[in-house]
């Protein structure tokens, strides 16, 4: 069985080298393409949760198959899957190139997951990260620069903080490095080390204050590109953090301070913002730099179950924040975008709203289950002014939610004569209305069964060492 | 086998008419999800330019009916002699962190669920007038409805806060698209204080949690821990914050004027009658049922808050220039009562206040939807305009009148028994507070008396627009609102069947409220001084 644990992995990769070398071939793609993408992302999924619960170690422990992995990837193969079934290929500059990043979007998402050393961990951050950069200079190379610089930044600092951390603890392996923090004290060195990795992780995924590249690119880049940097590229940088989380519980005080502040920066500056702005795309981004906050919050307990709820958490942002701008398509504009919606597009409708109130944490959709799992570790902590700021952000979350349901459902739709680039409807077709309707079961039921998944969650925690 | 278990043949002998029809393990849930299933498959339906409207609206009436009469089958199958939780549902929902699917009802929870169908009826009767994006619309009253009831029996504090926070949004959805010309700051006034009072049930709610060890969200878990005075403070002042903004009291009324008179009628029935109730009934489940020490310590802030709650509602109605202003001030009222009787934590007003959160919440319902209905009958709000109607408003003179008497409290009137407990309770524990609230009473009586003589005795306005009376359609849900105030003032303990002794619900309102009681009260009952001597 532990020879098909690669598996998910191999056919992820395998389509997407696939589809690159199709790319040459086909100027569109054929119309069955983005069906036969989104079997094969679904058909990983089925592949891991069958051979996924098998726990294995390989190249030394560079790889690692555990209940950790088995979340993150089950997570994020199905973001990719409903990602590629609801985007509007025709709204995309290149289709077979944008499938096939996404796809190794989610693998490089993947190796963080399974990766047992900071050598895993950074390789898979920037997989995650160059294929954003793909996608979005496919439609705007300005804005492709400008994540590169910004995705450089953040690898630097990535890099110097986990070398900087190796230098000090004399370890890359993670269950090592968790082993050392034990016998190590919360020096100095340490610390700027980890205050530097933590930093480049924040600002790879694009939270306030360093939503520098993220807000433009939620603007001008395709529906596909923006799912992808503000959902699987923050997915993975937030894996990474879960991670680093977890072998440095040991020594919380060198990192659950930088987390708490990045934490109630996130969580209120990204229900302010959401509330101010006009544009449902950039409302999106905000709405999830906010609950990406959440998630440093449950990371910054350094207990098993804020790690527990932070990593179930995790798992509704990613379906949610990858999925929420291929909805919306052409709507980048403002509201008026996404006016009588619900009339015309009813599934994908019905979607876009539960994915606002979902990252807005509403309830009784799958982010408000999961930020309230963080808040009872929060709870726990003793932080209850994390959790105040929190509450803070989430009603202005929810607010702006409204705003944003209201224009979908009780507008009327803009003359055709009015619609421009910015508000065009998507094209409507089966696979994007199973695709819509599939998510909307998704965040629903990610609450209602929540049971076995926070169960999953909790494991994955256990499995980072933390008891 | 799933149908057979929501509806299986009571095994029982029927004692009593409705008792043995039916029963089933999941009757709390099916008031729950059934508003709910329907509310989405409503959606689902396809309408095509408003083809089928009024099936929607019957759609919806007959969901009400349903859950009605599902409700007349748990009010007659409730134990009155049992204070413990009834109709019990447990599953584990998020067992890491300890959160159960657990629902059930006592005396008082039972009564707000006879309020929520009583009022869920009377939403729908007066929601018929609406002609615009009619699908939508009785979804989110579906959905608003399924949200207060999974509040009402929420016996976990997770299902509890689910629920509180999810009555906000469709409300919130319902007054932004269907709401007057002021709809706009309406709703956001109605986000940011309920949000704001979620935000403190949320504060509430975890640091009892972290206080107990994080091991449960469960009620009878966090409820009956044993905790620091200091502790319980804390948790008290949040809940405290968390029912003033939803009852509302004053200073956190700011949303009521707006929401009140510019919602759609079907939701200001809703909102008064039921959803702003949700703030009573927290206070008297989590503060005065659990914290004892911290329920002492904030008694004589809560009784102040209460007595200027009514203080302010009666003098804001009386400068009030517009009568539906005037309506959503005087709509505060019975909240400030029913606060005031869990302030003063003796048994006899708290069993007043578990009867005031019905009774006021039906007083409340009537007085918006009568002032509602008369200022669209009369065609303005103005109070300058309106004067002099009762002659050619006769059905809505004496509604208006009605819902006056209700919120007085006056004998016949259901509220009559519970301000009187609430007031043979307080002065026993807060005569101060009892004092100011009188004199709060008073001053609301002015208030009403005045608006009422201006309105419909006054001199009439030959300037205003052609007024014409309640149609039948407003007098059905008009009807059905002071109709269930009249009973249970007339029958407290049930209407019985003419020539025998057999109440046709048994075991009578009064009788359901009181079940339970007694276990939230019995800290609260001082020894008796022959006791106390020895």
């Amino acid at each position: 069985m532990s020879n098909l644990i690669f598996v998910p992995e191999g056919l992820v990769v395998a389509g997407a080298v696939v589809l690159v070398l199709m790319a040459r071939v086909w100027r569109r793609p054929r119309w069955w393409l983005p069906t036969a993408v989104a079997a094969l992302a679904l058909i990983a999924l089925l592949f891991e949760l069958w051979v996924g619960a098998t726990l294995a170690s390989f190249f030394g422990g560079a790889y690692v198959q555990d209940r950790f992995a088995l979340f993150a990837k089950s997570a994020v193969l199905l973001a990719a899957a409903l990602a590629i079934a609801v985007t509007d290929w025709s709204d995309e500059e290149a289709p077979t190139i944008g499938m096939a990043m996404i796809l190794l979007a989610a693998f490089g998402v993947m190796v963080v997951a399974s990766a047992g050393d900071f050598v895993g961990l950074w390789a898979g951050l920037e997989i995650a990260g160059a294929t954003a950069v793909v996608i979005i200079s496919s439609r705007r190379t300005d804005l492709g620069l400008r994540l590169l610089v910004m995705g450089g930044v953040a690898s630097g600092l990535v890099l110097i903080g986990l070398a900087f951390v190796y230098a000090t603890v004399g370890s890359a392996d993670l269950p090592a490095v968790r082993r050392d923090m034990g016998f190590e004290g919360a020096t100095l060195p340490l610390a700027i080390a980890v205050f530097v990795l933590v930093g480049g992780l924040a600002v790879r995924a694009g939270i306030p204050p360093f939503q520098f590249a993220r807000v433009p690119i939620s603007l001008g880049a395709s529906p596909l590109g923006a799912g992808v940097v503000i959902g699987l590229v923050a997915a993975a940088a937030l894996t990474v953090a879960v991670k680093i989380a977890g072998a440095l519980t040991p020594l919380p005080a060198v990192f659950a301070p930088y987390l708490m502040v990045i934490a109630a920066v996130a969580m209120v500056g990204g229900g302010a913002a959401a509330l101010a702005t006009r544009s449902p795309r950039v409302r999106l981004a905000y709405l999830a730099a906010g609950q990406v906050g959440w998630v440093a919050a449950g990371l910054a307990t350094h207990y098993r179950s804020g790690l527990g709820a932070s990593l179930f958490l995790l798992g509704a942002f990613a379906l949610a924040a990858t999925t929420g701008p291929a909805l919306m398509a052409g709507a980048d504009v403002g509201e008026f975008a996404l006016a009588g919606m619900g009339v015309l597009r009813p599934a994908r409708a019905a979607g876009i709203a539960l994915v606002f109130l979902s990252l807005a944490g509403a309830p009784p959709l799958a982010g408000f289950f999961g930020e309230f799992a963080v808040a009872a570790a929060v709870a726990q902590g003793g932080n209850f002014w994390l959790l105040l700021l929190g509450l803070l952000g989430a009603v202005m979350s929810l607010a702006a939610a409204i705003g944003t349901v209201r224009a979908i459902y009780l507008q009327s739709p803009p003359d055709e004569s009015r619609r421009g680039a910015g508000a065009r409807l998507p094209v409507l077709t089966r696979l994007s209305t199973l695709g819509a309707v599939a998510l909307c079961v998704a965040i629903a039921g990610y609450g209602v069964f929540a049971n076995p998944i926070i169960s999953l969650a909790d494991q994955g925690a256990e499995a980072l060492g933390l008891r | 086998m799933i149908f057979a278990g929501i509806a299986a043949a009571s095994p029982s002998p029927a004692a009593v008419p409705g008792a043995g029809i039916f029963t089933s393990p999941l009757i709390l849930s099916l008031t729950i999800w059934v508003p709910v299933i329907v509310a989405i498959a409503m959606h689902a339906v396809p309408n095509p330019r408003g083809r089928y409207d009024t099936l929607m609206k019957q759609i919806a009436f007959f969901t009400n009916l349903g859950l009605v009469f599902v409700l007349f089958i748990a009010y007659n199958q409730f134990q009155t002699y049992l204070p413990t939780m009834q109709f019990e549902e447990k599953l584990p929902w998020l067992p890491s962190i300890g959160v159960t699917y657990h629902l059930g009802v006592d005396g008082p929870s039972m009564t707000m669920m006879v309020l929520s169908g009583i009022i869920g009826i009377t939403s729908v009767l007066a929601s018929w007038g609406v002609r615009e994006r009619v699908r939508p619309y009785f979804s989110l009253l579906l959905l608003t409805q399924a949200a207060v009831n999974g509040a009402i029996v929420a016996h976990d504090m997770f299902v509890l806060v689910l629920f509180w926070g999810a009555v906000i949004i469709p409300i919130a959805l319902l007054v932004l698209g269907w709401g007057g010309a002021r709809r706009e700051a309406a709703t956001w006034r109605l986000v940011g204080y309920w949000g704001f009072g979620t935000a403190a049930l949320v504060v509430a709610v975890m640091a009892a949690y972290a206080a107990t060890g994080g091991r449960s969200f469960d009620m009878d878990v966090l409820l009956k821990a044993t905790l620091t005075p200091r502790v319980q403070l804390a948790i008290g002042v949040a809940l405290v914050i968390a029912a003033a903004t939803r009852l509302p009291l004053f200073p956190l009324h700011g949303w009521a004027r707006d929401v009140y008179s510019e919602a759609p009628l079907g939701v200001t029935i809703v909102v008064a009658g039921t959803a702003s109730r949700l703030g009573a009934y927290l206070l008297l489940r989590a503060l005065v049922a659990a914290d004892h020490d911290a329920a002492h310590l904030l008694s004589p802030f809560i009784a102040a808050l209460a007595a200027l709650t009514i203080a302010y509602a009666a003098v804001a109605a009386l400068r009030s220039p517009d009568l539906r202003w005037a309506a959503a001030r005087l709509a505060m009222v019975p909240g400030g009562f029913t606060v005031f009787g869990l302030a003063a934590l003796t048994p006899i007003a708290i069993a007043g206040s578990a009867l005031s959160i019905f009774t006021g919440g039906l007083a409340a319902a009537l007085i918006v939807a009568a002032a509602w209905t008369l200022t669209e009958r009369a065609q303005t709000r103005s109070m300058q305009l309106l004067s002099g109607l009762a002659p050619r408003m006769p059905i809505l003179t004496w509604v208006l009148v009605l819902a006056a008497l209700a919120l007085l409290g006056v004998p016949l009137m259901a509220s009559f028994p519970a301000e009187a407990m609430i007031f043979f309770g307080a002065f026993q524990s807060q005569p101060v507070g009892g004092f100011a609230v009188a004199a709060g009473l008073a001053l609301t009586a002015v208030a009403l008396a005045a608006v009422v003589h201006r309105v419909l005795f006054g001199q009439p306005n030959h300037d205003a627009p052609a007024v014409s009376d309640a149609s039948l359609g407003e007098t059905w849900y008009l009807g059905v609102l002071a109709g269930a105030l009249l009973w249970v003032g007339l029958f407290p303990g049930g209407p019985k069947l003419p020539g025998t002794d057999q109440p046709i619900f048994d075991p009578g309102l009064v009788n359901i409220m009181a079940a339970g009681i007694t276990d939230i009260a019995s800290p609260y009952v001082k020894p008796a001084p022959a006791a106390a001597a020895q």
